[in-house]
């Protein structure tokens, strides 16, 4: 039904479309001249005719189902339920009037479901009568405005304006939404846990905080010595630095070899394939590091006589390592062939080599440019999960022994809500302030960073 | 004085050739793990294109099937063949025990039934004659074939029995083992059984996700992109949006997943696990992507083609959509096809949304639960079977080709369509 | 005396030919100055003789250019020697982005020609001294040299140039990105720096080659037309085309 009556809203559309345009034609036959291209009055007319049917259509589909809720929920109230109970009571409601509950069918529920029915056609009606209400209405004034050869041209492009203004504002309203998302959860989690155990605590076990029993009270004590963020910290740390370790030596020198050494040839196939690298979903190396390379360092260090667990931060470290490979290698190389000529040269004629022109020169001109790229890495370390939860362990050890087993920030916000999420659960709150962590710290390096490189380019364009 | 000058030089071209080793070492390291990687998914996954079969000498006995004489297509339907199949399989070895009939029958799938009535109801004739009929073996034989199950371990450490492979080499002997190319890898959705799980679910779920991704993100970040790039003032909200943007770009996906959990399914009460909240969630996270190449290709359209419109008396506005944004469309185009390929390559937001659960049906529309290809390699690579392990190589060589195509494709539209302004 | 002497030069970008067969000598201690429509090859030519143009992919060069009785061309030639002993100046100041100091002391310390650090800071100190900059940047030694104005700059990289004490420097263009003031400075400080060195220098202000040199050579589409004393290129020359080109009637 309410795809029948979207259809039919943008049918009316183009239909007005094309009376305006003829609208506009027959004023040309009466030689008057025209304010704008005959399609401005079709455009004019389909605007008047779909926008305001569409806006009390969505607003209808947005209030519709709480305001049902509310009218039927009402009977039940002053009866003592809880909001979860009456939560379900509706749920059977709407089930039972679908005709798809299995369950014990009590007349209480019969009288709601009918009434829900009821509601819902009424609601279908009016809401049907109103659009074409606003339809006739709209498209009337529209035409009598076209008719009188108004001006169609600037109101239909003001409109466009809008539409792009409103499509603009969709990365802050993304922004904000995963501000809104996080900050909810985060302050309630931190009304049950003091923001102090959860920073300087150093024992993580979330498992314990079983899932609650919603009719029982909240007894915080219960959860004393359960958040503890220390060990994740630490791991996310670690992780990450075992992870520079490996991309920033090989990613740096192999951006500076493509940069300064390699031939057009060797650049041209050799840039590219270490660019798959970064094109390869996270998930498989998540697979790699956990099939492949874990069970790798596990049996050389079993041959070294060390004790070595499959899931060790260097494995999980060192294949996130390769990962950020081509994100240092490519940005530092930008970076560096932006570093001007007149350099080099200058250098050059001194009479130093290669290698000193780009250790002594290039290198501390692009510096900033290549610290930039390194925290953008970071970043990505840090915010990296697959890989983490695949590879690494999910009990969060505190340990700084790379053959050991550690947890990060995001493997531990995947462990607690992959599967059934109860919110308002201490648990569940606890993924949220960890993602409110990760976002506020990786929206620092960021803005660091990129505010890093901005200046950079800036100062050798 | 001249020789110590010698041995400096020489120390530096020294350090020359070290450095410039060091370099080509990196470039060698970063291609060395490249080679490794690929080959290592691949040497663990072709053989998952490839499928063992028992061909099982079958008796269609009316009797066991409990069937009158001259059945009706209906009767056929609903015949018992459950008790024809595992007598089939009894009959592999009349003198069996029971422990060993149980054996016999675990060296196939549980859908031999199932296979054994297709093979009926093909061909009804078929009633009191004997026919080979394929069944698919089960996984650990599967394996065992393929070469990939360490046979000299001590038996309880593995799963296939010493009785079964003594049947099974019998069998092999008989030339009754076939391996055929495993068509059902493409056609069957996820199964708890290795033997028989296929991608077709988490497949159709990544069409699903990324169309709903494509179909909002593209309008809206092409839109924003021309506003911010043509009509935007230059002030401090506009920065800011800038910002915004750039910055979106960088954050974690595993947030964008909070997000949809925390909005799209708490607030808006939308369907769990269903390819269209994926969709959404996806498709915030390849908004800035598109927005930025967009932006790009609008920025690298010449002012003189605007001036030129301009100049003709044409409107800001029919500047901008007649000229300037078609002639951008190939590097829009392109950065979206790429960005799509991030968001098909996404694990972490989809698992946070529930597109883990487990599916069994190959979903029809973007409202019903399914989960997607990387998450369909997350979930099999968690599994302990080790039927799984090819099966996750496989997924990986679908999925990684599939993002090879994508990103051919761009490429191709950036350098046929794109036009070089100098 | 000859320092420089190059026989049958070419030489080609890809497959543009952008010198032919230049044979030209360069006396020792005095100032050579190339002149000629842009194009002709005059930079091209003086970075043939530090070997600068090996820094450029798809440029050949081919014949003899030989120091001091040595064809730097040959494959035996170091051009990490050869570039210490020629120093170079640049159109554009092109300070390294460091200090003034580390500017200076970048050639002596990759030379290894300090042993301590009072050794150094006496070589900073006559090199800016030489450079007539001595006395506007001693007390800002430590800041950035990118800090300069423009001719401060210019006379920062010949003060970088000379701190290897080379014999001979190489001066494309060096005062086009100046004022006239700063221009004089440097011509004076050219006229100085001829006693130590051997100076070849690009200009396109006919004035200018007449007032600091006393050889010149007269370029044109890759070719050197005509060289000889400066007197003699300006006064009476016996090519048209160099008369053509010195009264302004072309280029
Ligand atoms: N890097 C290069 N690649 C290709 N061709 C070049 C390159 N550098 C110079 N050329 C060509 O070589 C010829 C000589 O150039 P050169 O720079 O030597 O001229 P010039 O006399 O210094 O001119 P100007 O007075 O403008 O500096 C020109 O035709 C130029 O186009
Ligand atoms: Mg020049």
């Amino acid at each position: 039904m309410n795809l029948v009556i979207f259809i039919f809203i943008v049918l009316l559309g183009f239909t007005s479309y094309y009376f305006g345009r003829k609208k506009a034609y027959s004023i040309q036959a009466t030689n008057t001249r025209l304010t704008a291209l005959p399609q401005f009055y079709g455009y004019y007319l389909a605007i008047w005719c779909a926008i305001p049917a569409f806006i009390i259509y969505s607003l209808w589909a947005i209030f519709e189902p709480s305001i049902v809720k509310l009218i039927i929920l009402s009977d039940y109230s002053n009866q003592g339920y809880l909001d979860d109970e009456l939560n379900l009571i509706y749920e059977k409601t709407k089930s039972l009037s679908r005709g798809q509950f299995s369950g014990e069918i009590t007349t209480y529920l019969e009288t709601s479901a009918e009434k829900y029915l009821n509601l819902r056609s009424i609601a279908q009606n009016s809401k049907v009568v109103l659009i074409l209400a606003i339809i006739i209405a709209s498209i009337v004034y529209g035409y009598k405005r076209i008719s009188s050869n108004n001006r169609t041209r600037e109101p239909v492009e003001k409109f466009l304006n809008a539409v792009l203004f409103t499509a603009s504002l969709a990365a802050i309203l993304t922004t904000i939404g995963i501000v809104f998302s996080l900050i909810f959860q985060t302050i309630d989690f931190f009304k049950v846990i003091p923001l102090f155990d959860f920073i300087f605590g150093t024992h993580w076990y979330p498992a314990k905080a079983f899932v609650r029993d919603a009719s029982e009270p909240l007894d915080p004590s219960m959860y004393s010595d359960t958040f503890g963020a220390v060990p994740i910290f630490a791991g996310t740390f670690f992780i990450a630095l075992i992870a520079m370790c490996v991309a920033i030596p090989i990613g740096l020198m192999s951006g500076i070899y493509l940069a300064e050494y390699a031939s057009t040839k060797v650049r041209q196939y050799a840039k590219p394939l270490i660019e798959i690298l970064a094109g390869i979903p996270t998930v498989v190396y998540g697979f790699f590091a956990a099939l492949t390379v874990g069970p790798f360092l596990k049996d050389i260090g079993t041959a070294m006589g060390l004790e070595v667990s499959a899931e060790s931060a260097l494995a999980a470290g060192g294949v996130m390592g390769i990962m950020i490979i081509p994100f240092i290698s490519s940005l530092s190389d930008d970076v560096i062939t932006s570093v001007p000529q007149s350099l080099r040269d200058g250098s050059y004629a001194m009479g130093a080599t290669k290698s000193e022109t780009i250790k002594k020169v290039i290198f501390p001109a692009a510096l900033p440019g290549i610290v930039g790229s390194i925290l953008l890495g970071v970043s990505r370390a840090v915010g990296e999960t697959m890989i983490v939860v695949m590879a690494s362990g999910l009990a969060a050890n505190l340990t700084f022994n790379p053959l050991e087993s550690t947890s990060t920030i995001t493997a531990q916000i995947v462990v607690i809500l992959i599967g059934d999420q109860a919110f308002g659960d201490p648990k569940t709150q606890a993924a949220f302030a960890l993602g409110m962590t990760l976002f506020l710290v990786t929206l620092s390096l960021n803005i660091f960073a990129l505010r890093v490189v901005k200046k950079y380019r800036e100062k050798y364009e | 004085m001249n020789k110590n000058k010698e041995k400096l030089l020489n120390s530096r071209y020294r350090a020359e050739k070290r450095f410039q080793f060091y370099g080509k070492s990196a470039i060698f390291l970063a291609l060395l793990f490249l080679t490794i990687f690929i080959f290592k998914i691949f040497s663990t996954g072709y053989t998952a294109f490839q499928k063992t079969w028992l061909i099982v000498p079958v008796t269609f006995d009316a009797e066991t099937m409990y069937l009158d004489e001259n059945p009706s297509k209906e009767d056929l339907e609903d015949a018992d063949y459950f008790d024809l199949a595992l007598q089939t399989m009894f009959n592999l070895d009349k003198s069996a025990s029971e422990k060993q009939q149980n054996d016999l029958k675990r060296m196939v799938s549980y859908f031999f039934e199932r296979e054994i009535k297709r093979e009926l109801l093909n061909d009804p004739s078929l009633i009191g004659k004997t026919k080979d009929v394929y069944l698919t073996a089960s996984d650990d034989l599967d394996q065992v074939f393929k070469g990939n199950y360490p046979r000299d371990l001590p038996e309880d450490q593995r799963r296939v029995t010493d009785y079964q492979l003594k049947i099974f080499d019998q069998l092999v002997e008989q030339g009754r083992v076939e391996s055929k190319f495993n068509l059902s890898f493409f056609t069957y959705p996820d199964s708890r059984e290795a033997e028989l799980a296929g991608i077709a679910s988490s497949f159709m779920g990544s069409i699903f996700s990324i169309l709903v991704c494509l179909v909002i993100a593209f309008p809206v970040a092409v839109l924003a992109a021309i506003y911010l790039e043509e009509f935007a003032p230059k002030n401090r909200f506009t920065d800011f949006i800038e910002v915004n943007i750039n910055n979106l770009a960088a954050v974690p996906s595993i947030v964008f997943g909070l997000l949809g959990l925390g909005i799209l399914l708490a607030v808006f009460q939308l369907p769990r696990s269903t390819p269209l909240v994926g969709g959404i969630t996806l498709s915030l996270m390849t908004l800035p992507t598109i927005i930025i190449a967009c932006r790009a290709s609008l920025k690298a359209v010449p002012p003189s083609i605007r001036e030129a419109a301009l100049a003709m008396g044409a409107s800001k506005m029919q500047t901008t959509m007649h000229h300037t944004v078609p002639l951008s469309m190939p590097g829009t185009l392109s950065g979206t096809i790429i960005g799509l390929a991030q968001a098909l390559g996404e694990t972490a937001p989809l698992i946070l949304i529930g597109m883990v659960a487990f599916v069994n049906t190959i979903p029809g529309s973007p409202l019903d639960p399914a989960a997607s290809l990387p998450v369909q390699i997350y979930i099999w690579a968690e599994s302990a079977e080790r039927g799984f392990v090819e099966k996750v190589s496989a997924c990986i060589m679908v999925l990684l080709g599939f993002l090879i195509i994508m990103n051919l494709f761009a490429q191709i539209i950036r350098h046929k369509f794109e036009k070089k302004w100098s | 005396m000859i320092k420089i002497n190059s026989k049958n030069v070419d030489v080609f970008y890809g497959k543009k030919q952008a010198l032919f067969n230049i044979n030209l000598d360069i006396e020792e201690n005095q100032v050579t100055a190339l002149i000629g429509p842009s194009g002709c090859g005059k930079s091209t030519f003086l970075r043939c003789l530090n070997r600068m143009n090996d820094v450029i992919d798809i440029c050949r060069v081919k014949g003899q250019i030989i120091i001091n009785d040595f064809d730097i061309n040959d494959k035996s030639c170091d051009v990490v020697r050869l570039r210490e002993k020629i120093g170079m100046v640049f159109q554009k100041p092109n300070p390294f982005p460091k200090t003034i100091y580390e500017n200076i002391s970048y050639g002596p310390t990759i030379h290894g020609m300090a042993q301590s650090k009072n050794e150094m800071d006496e070589i900073v100190e006559n090199s800016l001294k030489k450079a007539a900059l001595w006395e506007e940047v001693k007390d800002r030694l430590h800041e950035p040299g990118t800090g300069l104005s423009g001719g401060q700059q210019q006379r920062l990289c010949i003060a970088r140039a000379i701190s290897v004490k080379p014999e001979v420097i190489l001066m494309d263009e060096p005062c086009s990105a100046l004022d006239p003031i700063a221009t004089a400075q440097i011509e004076e400080l050219i006229d100085e720096l001829k006693k130590d060195h051997t100076i070849i220098i690009v200009t396109h202000s006919m004035a200018q080659a007449a007032r600091v040199s006393q050889n010149t050579g007269f370029f044109h589409l890759g070719e050197l037309i005509e060289h000889g004393s400066t007197d003699k290129i300006f006064k009476n020359p016996e090519n048209k085309r160099t008369q053509d080109y010195i009264t302004g009637r072309f280029g």
